[in-house]
């Protein structure tokens, strides 16, 4: 039974279900769209590197890169990769991997049918041999490899390697040339058959679709194959890194025209389950929008001095364990963009009533920009989030800024920055 | 819709209530020369600072997210012997909003805030801003140095260079050369701003949930001239040399970038158009692609290869990241792959899925504001214009000689490979 959540003012509404394999599903169609965008989504990313596989009574810490690895190889098949499959009828497929999820995607304008089947097909029919393993090793190798050349990524894991030393986090998403080395056909069996039962997962289909109709051809799909019951997953809880052991500051020399600085800011504080996470999570969004977005006076100041440039910006991310906010770019005086937005930081309380003023513009500035998003099948879809808030969408998010207050944001900027620690991280020239 | 606003200035509107916003782009339209780059690109970062209204950015910015964070900047493009200075506005459609109290709706705000950014800058004294011209020209001339920290656009660049070697407005990037850049003086912009205004062709575009009355109406209140448009072929012809350029450099990078420059002297108004984009997405262009199969899937030498098919300067180019020591390797399995179609030698069940992806490409493209509009500079620069059925029974109509007959047009011009040396092997 699909459960029908409307949103009557921005003409769209959100079906969801839980099917009986576990499987959640939400459909969101686009009226006049021509494209359907599908992800389907396991809770399994970089840093769930150890854990008790299924069927398994002692906990095995797996090489990293191994989600990312994974992710790689169940596009092959014995006989076909599932890339053509989709080919066939011109849909792009993708997948990523992400700390803490890991997603297998395709758009298409025609055939919908065909293609959630193909996706379904390939992400419940693993096929992993030695042969196949090893030959991957080389594309992956590759892929580590570019990213080794791109100063923008090194400065951005430099920073959360300070801020998470102890933490898998810190590790690079897809491993390196060495762990990547060490993974075998069993590791991949191992870790899919944990953590990819339906019931660890989600498929989000956006965009030109009916959707009991749709749900149909989903439900026809996993009533053709058998699944072992759930059973719940057991991750390794990670080392913590203690506040005091966070590295204060690096200094790396690259090969760079500009120096570059990232600026990290780690939450030691809880992260309030469910959806009150989700407005946690937009109040410290709003609150660094108010003591750094361009219509700052902040911003002014700096961009006038010098310290900042158009290369400069921010975010704040929450994932499964772990919330840390950043603020990056390039820079010709490293020494004043760290110590002018640490002060502001520092002083964050006295600088938000400060900005107080500029709340209603921030406020309007976000509301606008997720309505905004509506435009996008991919933003709808990708906001989906899983098990992180409770399977929150966009239009929980919008309903959210709306109701929210400066007070809401100044508590949640106390509650964040009262118990968090910086670090910073610079590459010079 | 299609309008005549004044000589040489028009109005395309999509009125379609698929979005939630309404989109806006101003085109203006010169020829491409190599003097005019580098001033065009440095104008379009002052115009996008402030106006006389909004003196600062922040001012600007706040003018922005007091509409509902409307998004607005200004780009320059390069399109065959076209330059072009792009302005871009989009505004939530206030009808989704829980709650708005303003006295103009959104629409109109965002095409005065257009209006005021070019007709009514920040002029002191009938000069542009001495404080925002120094800064914005220093702005630009870090742009452009940063951009060369990106590994795979620096060795495009160089590519592009040794591929126009003595064609100087082809050879540079959009953004211009610093040399010039740093020349540069107030009085010369305000030049390039005086000239864009009266002589550039201008092409208005709006996308959204509005009629025509309003946005003529909006439009009415620019200080708009005629001009005259030599409407001359935006297509730029070369001759291609005899033999192939090649350059290398190094630098610490751990994976080599090896880029590639074919011409490809199909243009957008020739009848083999359709074919050369499908052999472009047969050869590389897709993931399904020759280059991707075989140099990344079956042989492992390459995380990337990929190419690209630009039909107003008649080029494709071969971008890929692999280890320096098999550059041979790589630039042989690419030839091999050109050839093989050259021979004819492509399947009909990969014509048919490139096909097919070229299809769903075209069509997820209607779903994207953003896209909608570019295209219809593309129809006005070209007078191309094409109902989606033709476009689809032209594509449907494509066979494989077709494709090889475009493939045997296709030769190779210049290498380039960004590498780390012998020692870059881990």
């Amino acid at each position: 039974m699909l459960n029908k959540q409307a949103h009557d003012r921005l003409g769209e509404n959100v079906y969801q279900t839980t099917l009986a394999n576990g499987l959640k599903v939400i459909l969101v169609p686009k009226v006049g769209f021509h494209k359907t965008f599908a992800v389907m989504t396991t809770d399994y990313g970089s840093t769930d590197n150890e854990f008790v596989p299924r069927g398994q009574q002692k906990p095995v810490r797996f090489p990293d890169g191994i989600a990312h690895f994974l992710e790689h190889k169940l596009f092959e098949k014995k006989d076909h990769d599932a890339f053509d499959l989709f080919g066939q009828y011109g849909a792009s497929a993708n997948a990523f991997t992400s700390f803490t999820q890991t997603s297998y995607l395709f758009a298409t304008t025609s055939h919908l049918r065909e293609n959630l089947d193909i996706l379904l097909d390939f992400v419940q029919d693993p096929y992993f041999t030695a042969q196949t393993v090893n030959k991957e090793k080389g594309i992956i190798g590759q892929e580590i490899q570019m990213y080794d050349d791109d100063p923008g990524w090194q400065s951005y894991f430099g920073m959360i390697g300070q801020l998470y030393p102890r933490e898998p986090l810190h590790i690079d998403i897809a491993g390196t040339v060495d762990s990547i080395d060490k993974i075998t056909a069993d590791d991949l069996y191992a870790a899919y058959n944990t953590f990819y039962h339906p019931s660890n997962m989600s498929l989000v289909v956006v965009g030109q679709l009916e959707p009991e109709e749709t749900l149909s051809w989903i439900t026809a799909n996993q009533a053709g194959k058998t699944f072992a019951p759930a059973e719940p997953i057991q991750r390794i809880p990670s080392a913590q890194t203690p506040a005091t052991e966070i590295v204060p500051t690096t200094t790396r020399h690259l090969t760079v025209n500009r120096p570059k600085v990232s600026i990290g800011l780690r939450g030691y504080d809880q992260v309030p389950a469910g959806k009150a996470g989700l407005a946690y999570s937009d109040a410290i969004s709003l609150a660094m929008d108010l003591l750094f977005n361009d219509s700052s006076d902040n911003y002014l100041r700096l961009y006038d001095a010098n310290v900042i440039d158009d290369s400069f910006g921010y975010d704040f991310q929450v994932q499964r364990g772990a919330h840390f906010g950043q603020l990056a770019g390039d820079t010709d005086q490293p020494e004043s963009f760290v110590s002018e937005l640490t002060a502001i930081l520092n002083d964050g309380p006295a600088q938000l009533l400060a900005a107080r003023e500029q709340f209603d513009l921030v406020k309007r500035e976000a509301i606008g920009r997720t309505i905004g998003a509506i435009n996008s099948v991919e933003a709808i879809a990708n906001q989906y989030d899983g098990s992180l808030f409770g399977g929150t969408t966009l239009f929980d998010e919008l309903a959210v800024l709306e109701a929210m207050t400066f007070a809401d944001v100044q508590a949640a900027w106390a509650q964040f920055s009262d118990a968090s620690r910086q670090t910073v991280y610079t590459i010079l020239p | 819709m299609h309008f005549r606003i004044r000589d040489g200035v028009t109005l395309d509107l999509l009125p379609t209530k698929q979005f939630k916003t309404i989109g806006i782009k101003v085109d203006f339209v010169a020829p491409l020369t190599a003097t005019a780059i580098t001033a065009r690109a440095l104008l379009a970062q002052v115009l996008e600072t402030s106006t006389a209204a909004y003196p600062t950015q922040t001012a600007l910015a706040r003018k922005l997210s007091q509409m509902y964070g409307a998004s607005f900047g200004i780009s320059v493009v390069k399109l065959g012997t076209k330059h072009v200075i792009r302005l871009t506005c989009s505004v939530v459609d206030e009808q989704y909003l829980n709650q708005f109290a303003d006295q103009t709706p959104l629409f109109e705000q965002g095409m005065a805030l257009l209006k005021a950014v070019l007709f009514e800058p920040l002029l002191p004294n009938g000069q542009f801003d001495p404080t925002t011209f120094t800064q914005q020209r220093q702005n630009l001339l870090t742009a452009i140095k940063s951009l060369d920290d990106d590994k795979q656009y620096l060795a495009n660049r160089r590519l592009q260079e040794l591929l126009f070697t003595g064609q100087p407005a082809q050879a540079m990037s959009a953004l211009g050369d610093t040399t010039t850049l740093g020349e540069l003086s107030s009085a010369d912009i305000l030049g390039t701003y005086h000239d864009m205004l009266a002589n550039d062709a201008i092409h208005v575009a709006v996308v959204g949930d509005v009629t025509a009355e309003r946005v003529q109406e909006a439009l009415t209140t620019w200080p708009l001239t005629d001009r005259t448009i030599t409407d001359d072929s935006p297509y730029y012809r070369w001759n291609k040399r005899d033999e192939v350029q090649s350059g290398d450099d190094l630098a610490p990078v751990v994976q080599a970038k090896l880029n590639l420059a074919y011409q490809l002297p199909i243009y957008r108004d020739d009848v083999d158009f359709m074919a050369a984009v499908v052999f472009n997405a047969a050869f590389g262009g897709t993931p399904l692609s020759l280059l991707f199969t075989n140099v990344r899937e079956k042989a492992s030498l390459a995380y990337y290869a990929s190419s690209s098919y630009n039909p107003f300067t008649g080029t494709m180019g071969v971008q890929s990241g692999i280890q320096a020591q098999n550059q041979d390797r790589v630039i042989a399995i690419i030839g091999e792959q050109l050839a093989a179609v050259q021979r004819g030698e492509l399947s009909e069940s990969l014509l048919a899925e490139v096909k097919a992806s070229l299809l769903n490409a075209r069509l997820a493209g209607l779903d994207s504001p953003q896209r909608k509009l570019v295209g219809l500079l593309n129809s006005e620069l070209t007078h191309l214009t094409e109902p989606l059925k033709t476009w689809q029974e032209k594509l449907a109509a494509v066979t494989v000689a077709d494709v090889q007959r475009v493939a045997q047009q296709v030769t190779l011009q210049a290498t380039y490979c960004l590498h780390g040396g012998d020692q870059d092997a881990e």
